[in-house]
């Protein structure tokens, strides 16, 4: 049952590296805000579905909707929120700024959490989502939670399928070109903020969902279950298994909750030391981004472009780039190294067929 | 000689207490190329910049067929039929050749993020015609062979090739040039000078901002020369040289061109 509940959460944060390698990975937005999407999404989902707080617990509305319906509610929410957030931060604010603000919104948020009690009973927080379903469906306890699992990991191909989808697509390129040169993309007529607002959302909207299934899978959810530094994991997540590339975020994810934290477990932990394996975790983690920067700043599975396969007419085949031969270098030099470029386009072709 | 394209009125713009451009009037005839020439400092790449949206005029007018352009975004300019370039290329570095063209294409309706994730078929088999036109394009300057590799791949001159197959690609009714000829050599640099006569031949307007006095003799229909932010003559280029302004403001213009 523990590797059950591993994979659960492995595959629940997938889901949102998804979402955030749509804004930071094609958009370039390195947005701080985004696990607070999730806590948002699993807030709501609670106050939306365990009906009314008995004192001293409070909370706002208390209704008793349906699981499943709660958890769309609330992605309507979390979008709702970060279409303010986008719409302020994502409109003149670029690198480090955009960071800030995001920064600044989620923690605003988590502040007023914590100590604005009516709102999710501050710090206690909110419970009572055991199992949702479970006697409708006839299930045992450890049944229930297989059956969650299947659930999240079938979710979790529609995303892929979902973002795969938009990647390859003249969205996921447009938004690509808005990333490499902001200015080159409005000059040919993207419209730069409503570009990456858009993806902004998209990516809220996966954040919201995954906060419904994260309700679901801790059953509780207080300030402790989130805090901004959770995010850099996922970011760590997304380094590792490649920026821009659905495949190796899902990847980077579970080899990070599996590979590091989970496995991080078994070292031996001195037992006058019982920080040992949480501060080795941390340690860990932060060699792996070192180690994948130097050596591999792509990432496991690189961004990978869609290529024209179609074969060139013969006349242009062979056609040496008169162009390149323009520059102070020598042509012979540049020779070579056009070789070896055409070289690199062949071997990432034959890696797609 | 054919109606203005780009009109430009009293165009005044300051940084401080530097006057870019001062009360800068002039108008681009359609389907023609022309040359906006003038010491470092004169202004051009600023009248580049705000006629392209990349700035707010202090006051003036732009006029792009008879459109306002003051107050709009770059890339609402840009599709009301405007491509510039920039002084350095600006490829979209980590993606291929290809795509960098295909953007070129500017196809928005498909960018469509709701159309991308329900008609995905549909707008994959609707960009093949683009992709056939885009091939064609990229043989026309050269860059087939490197088709799948990144831009920020190529050379110096490749990505001016780029460049101008992006420019090829949009379609647009008025191509303005920011220093096309910067670091080119000769070779192609007449490759260049083909390009944008085959756009004027195709019914583009183009305006060229250059130094390379020669190229803008070769290539342009006429010139509009700038100085401290005022345009001080425009006309044909032969008439140039007997204005004694313009020859007092661009200093060595005779001898360079001797």
């Amino acid at each position: 049952m523990y590797w059950v509940s591993v994979v659960t959460e492995a595959g629940i944060f997938a889901i949102l590296a998804l979402g955030l390698d749509v804004v930071w990975g094609w958009g370039g937005d390195f947005d701080l805000a985004f696990y607070g999407y999730l806590a948002l999404g699993s807030y709501l989902t609670f106050v939306l579905s365990i009906g009314k707080p008995k004192p001293p617990v409070e909370y706002i509305i208390g209704w008793h909707l349906p699981v499943l319906l709660s958890i769309a509610l609330a992605v309507v929410v979390v979008v709702g929120v970060a279409a303010v957030v986008g719409a302020i931060a994502l409109r003149n604010l670029r690198g480090i700024y955009f960071a800030v603000t995001t920064l600044g919104a989620v923690s605003a948020l988590y502040l007023l959490v914590e100590n604005y009690t009516p709102l999710f009973d501050g710090y206690n927080g909110v419970y009572g989502l055991i199992n949702p379903g479970q006697s409708a469906l006839n299930l045992t306890y450890n049944g229930y939670r297989v059956m969650f699992l299947v659930v999240v990991l079938v979710l979790l191909v529609l995303a892929y399928l979902l973002v795969q989808r938009l990647s390859r697509s003249p969205f996921g390129r447009m938004l690509r070109s808005v990333r490499e040169d902001e200015r080159a993309a409005a000059a040919y007529g993207r419209p730069v903020f409503f570009a990456k607002y858009r993806a902004y959302l998209f990516g809220a909207a996966l954040a919201g969902l995954t906060g419904g299934l994260f309700a679901i899978f801790i059953s509780a959810f207080n300030p402790s279950a989130w805090t901004p530094q959770e995010l850099l994991v996922i970011y760590a997540a997304i380094l590792a298994g490649g920026r821009g590339n659905p495949r190796g975020v899902i990847l980077g994810v579970f080899v990070v909750y599996i590979g590091f934290i989970e496995l991080t477990r078994y070292l031996p932990s001195p037992a006058s030391r019982p920080d040992f394996g949480p501060a080795m975790r941390q340690i860990l983690i932060g060699l792996m981004i070192i180690l994948i920067l130097r050596f591999r700043p792509e990432g496991l599975f690189r961004e990978r472009p869609g290529l024209d396969r179609t074969p060139a007419p013969a006349s242009q085949r062979v056609a040496a780039p008169t162009g390149a031969r323009s520059e102070e270098r020598g042509t012979s030099e540049r020779a070579t190294r056009e070789e070896g470029a055409s070289k690199a386009a062949r071997r990432r072709a034959g890696e797609i067929n | 000689m054919s109606p203005p394209l780009l009109e430009i009125e009293k165009l005044t713009k300051s940084f401080g207490g530097v006057h870019a451009v001062r009360d800068c009037t002039f108008a681009v005839p359609e389907g023609q190329v022309t040359g906006l020439i003038g010491p470092n400092g004169a202004g051009k790449s600023t009248v580049v910049d705000l006629v392209s949206g990349f700035g707010e005029p202090d006051s003036g007018s732009i006029r792009l067929a008879g459109e306002p352009l003051v107050g709009k975004r770059p890339d609402v300019i840009s599709r009301l039929g405007l491509i510039r370039t920039f002084q350095t290329p600006r490829e979209w570095p980590n993606l291929t050749v290809m795509d960098n063209v295909l953007l070129a294409r500017r196809r928005f309706a498909d960018e469509s993020l709701w159309r991308c994730l329900t008609r995905a078929r549909r707008i994959r088999r609707d960009e093949e015609a683009d992709r056939a036109a885009v091939r064609g394009i990229l043989g026309r300057f050269q860059l087939t062979a490197v088709r799948n590799e990144l831009a920020s791949r190529l050379s110096g001159g490749q990505k001016r090739l780029l460049e101008f197959a992006r420019i090829a690609a949009a379609e647009a009714r008025l191509i303005i040039l920011d220093e096309p000829m910067g670091g080119v050599n000769p070779v192609l640099g007449a490759r260049i000078g083909e390009a944008v006569r085959q756009f004027a031949g195709e019914g583009r307007t183009v305006v060229v901002v250059e130094h390379n006095l020669p190229f803008i003799e070769r290539t342009c229909d006429q010139v509009v020369v700038m100085d401290l932010g005022e345009v001080i003559a425009q006309g044909p280029f032969a008439g140039l040289r007997a204005n004694p302004r313009v020859v007092d403001a661009y200093l060595g213009m005779d001898q360079s061109h001797a």
